[in-house]
């Protein structure tokens, strides 16, 4: 029993480091009042182009750099859209998906080594593989937690920082204000334009980290929509959070925990029809989200930043 | 200032939409023209690229003079596909291969108003007019693979990364269950399905998911069992059987065979027919017409004992000459 624990908490982490990953980037950008619906494709894009970089230059951070710099870019895209143009943000979202989902799998087909036909596909690359640490990782329960990936190490730091940064530091009650009340912000002299660009291509930045987490760590190499919609999960993970970074871990775990327990009923032989257990993860999302829902709204506490979706025009009342 | 990021945006969805459906155009001789619609992408190691593959060898025996390729990728949803499908045949194409069986209905919409041109579609059967319906019968190979694993595994649990519970996964499922019970009844067969066709992610998870539970010998189908042949690879000690089209080069040292389509045939017989006016048929991929194909992987075919490739070969002969018939679920 405790072995079986200990694997599905092995497999749940692995699994969930990408959701985290972009579920803490699109809550930075959520929080300075941007929605930003393009995680799908700034995902896919940068799974490619981390993959092809570390397949040509067999650097790993080389890899990691360009699928930040890629994630940012698409993310600067959109905050240039709605930020400064003031497009509808559901739109420029979509549209960043769009884009992104369809010129990572023209770049998965043109990438490539020639003696490949330009594919990236089936190719073999650096890849980050789980660093144990002696002792702590042969715990029971608990050990998987020590034996992981250095992306999934470097989440350990990044999430406590994450919380804390947007919850104990000037800095970040600046970020809150300007998500929930952009006027006021601006009068207390916050840059409102500024914060929302910074935040809006951070989040895009993390957001591609997730994406590399899949084709270098995860499912090492490139496959045509290697992220499996996972991009949308993390849209529902960041209401599942009430836009709180420390329980972004939370959600991964859960929805991808259930996952890895239903995978391994199938395996052992269950007489369950596949189709109930596929949509668990799922359901169990929709029934902890509706749960939580209506509890902060009893408790009168909801997490949305208030201004999340419009656009802020200093001139107009 | 408004005005001009709706146009950014309608250029971002341009480049999209050209990035996604931009066809490969060749030679501008009269001829031949065959569109591709494919619901996913020329690279996916498995339905697609196989297709693709055909046509390509196809064009290559008939020469790009006398024969143009058109393709679009990533159209899984039928309504996207009947709005390319109907474009290619409004620019003069002949022949209109819509691989899936999803593309079924939309074809029965649009062929009534283009007479001249042929369509394809598959994994189906109804043909009529200017329809033609290809049929692999993967149950057949799988049959084959099933002996393969049922008389070589030795944990006697075969696990199955299947994409979603209906046709063709159904079909092939089918088939090497009753291959594995023909040789070995102790083995359990575990088949278990991912609810996605392309979750790579997830068939890799579900495969650990199989090698945990003691499995050494693995099979599946659709484009996401690339994850499945990775997650195998890394793990080592355990087999994958492939179907679709030959996956050894993703990993030469656990795919010890496939079930080949060779759907090269398909394609040609589709051209022959349409040149000579003929109405759409019903095509059958078989071991018996030679459409179908199960391949050693010459690195692993050491390790497969002779009474292992005798059985093989004696079951193949009898599905050829009809004394052995794979049982197909009722429906």
């Amino acid at each position: 029993m405790i072995d079986l624990i200990t694997s599905l908490l092995a497999i749940t982490m692995r699994a969930g480091a990408s959701l985290v990953y972009a579920t803490v980037g699109e809550i930075y950008t959520e929080r300075s009042g941007i929605l930003n619906l393009g995680l799908e494709g700034m995902m896919l894009m940068g799974a490619v182009s981390s993959f092809a970089v570390a397949y040509y230059t067999g650097s790993l951070v080389l890899a990691v750099l360009m699928a930040m710099l890629v994630g940012g870019l698409l993310a600067l895209t959109h905050a240039f859209l709605t930020v400064t143009m003031r497009a509808n943000q559901v739109v420029s979202g979509l549209s960043i998906t769009l884009f992104g989902s369809g010129l990572a799998s023209f770049l998965g087909q043109r990438l490539g080594p020639a003696e490949n036909s330009h594919y990236l596909v089936g190719l073999v690359g650096p890849k980050f593989t789980p660093i144990a640490v002696p002792g702590l990782s042969q715990l029971p329960l608990v050990g998987p937690i020590f034996n992981q990936d250095p992306l999934t190490y470097i989440l350990y730091l990044l999430v406590p920082a994450a919380w804390f940064y947007l919850y104990k530091t000037r800095a970040g009650l600046e970020l809150r204000a300007v998500g929930e009340n952009p006027r006021t912000a601006d009068a207390m002299g916050v840059d409102v334009v500024k914060v929302r660009y910074l935040y809006t291509t951070i989040g895009g930045m993390l957001t591609g980290l997730g994406g590399a987490h899949l084709s270098l760590a995860y499912t090492p190499g490139w496959s045509e929509n290697i992220t499996g919609g996972r991009g949308w999960i993390v849209i529902a993970l960041v209401i599942f959070a009430m836009w709180n970074p420390a329980r972004a871990v939370l959600g991964a775990l859960l929805f991808g925990g259930i996952n890895a327990v239903q995978f391994r009923l199938q395996a052992a032989g269950t007489n369950i029809p596949a189709a109930y257990l596929n949509m668990l993860p799922y359901l169990t999302t929709i029934v902890v989200l509706v749960a939580m829902t209506w509890w902060e709204a009893l408790s009168k506490r909801i997490g949305a930043p208030a201004a999340l979706g419009k656009p802020y025009m200093r001139e107009e009342k | 200032m408004k005005r001009w990021s709706w146009i950014l945006i309608v250029v971002l969805l341009l480049t999209t939409v050209l990035t996604a459906c931009g066809g490969k155009q060749e030679a501008q001789t009269e001829k031949i023209r065959l569109a591709l619609i494919l619901p996913s992408t020329i690279d996916d190691m498995a339905w697609s690229q196989s297709m693709y593959e055909g046509v390509m060898a196809v064009q290559k025996e008939m020469g790009e003079d006398k024969m143009e390729v058109a393709v679009s990728e990533r159209l899984g949803n039928p309504v996207d596909a009947g709005a390319a499908i109907r474009q290619y045949a409004d620019q003069g194409y002949n022949i209109i291969i819509a691989h899936g069986s999803q593309y079924q209905n939309v074809l029965e919409e649009i062929a009534p108003d283009y007479p001249d041109v042929s369509f394809a579609y598959g994994t189906g059967y109804e043909a009529h007019d200017n329809i033609f319906a290809y049929d692999p019968q993967a149950q057949e190979g799988a049959y084959l693979q099933g002996i393969i694993a049922g008389m070589m595994t030795k944990s006697n649990i075969i696990g199955v990364v299947g994409p979603v519970e209906a046709g063709d996964a159904i079909k092939y499922n089918y088939g090497f269950q009753q291959g594995v019970e023909a040789v070995n009844p102790d083995a359990e067969v575990r088949i278990a399905y991912t609810g996605s066709f392309g979750d790579i992610a997830k068939a890799a998870e579900l495969a650990k998911a199989h090698m945990d539970a003691g499995a050494d010998f693995l099979t599946g189908t659709a484009q996401q069992v690339v994850g499945a042949i990775n997650a195998a690879k890394e793990h080592g000690g355990v087999y994958w059987l492939s179907n679709d089209m030959d996956q050894s080069s993703l990993a030469p040292e656990t795919v010890i065979s496939a079930q080949v389509y060779h759907w090269e045939k398909v394609v040609q017989q589709i051209i022959d027919a349409h040149q000579k006016g003929e109405t759409g048929k019903h095509i059958v991929l078989s071991f018996a017409n030679g459409a179908l194909e199960l391949k050693y992987n010459p690195q692993l075919e050491s390790q497969i004992p002779q009474e292992v490739k005798d059985a093989v070969e004696q079951a193949k002969q009898q599905i050829i000459d009809g004394t052995l018939t794979v049982k197909l679920p009722e429906n």
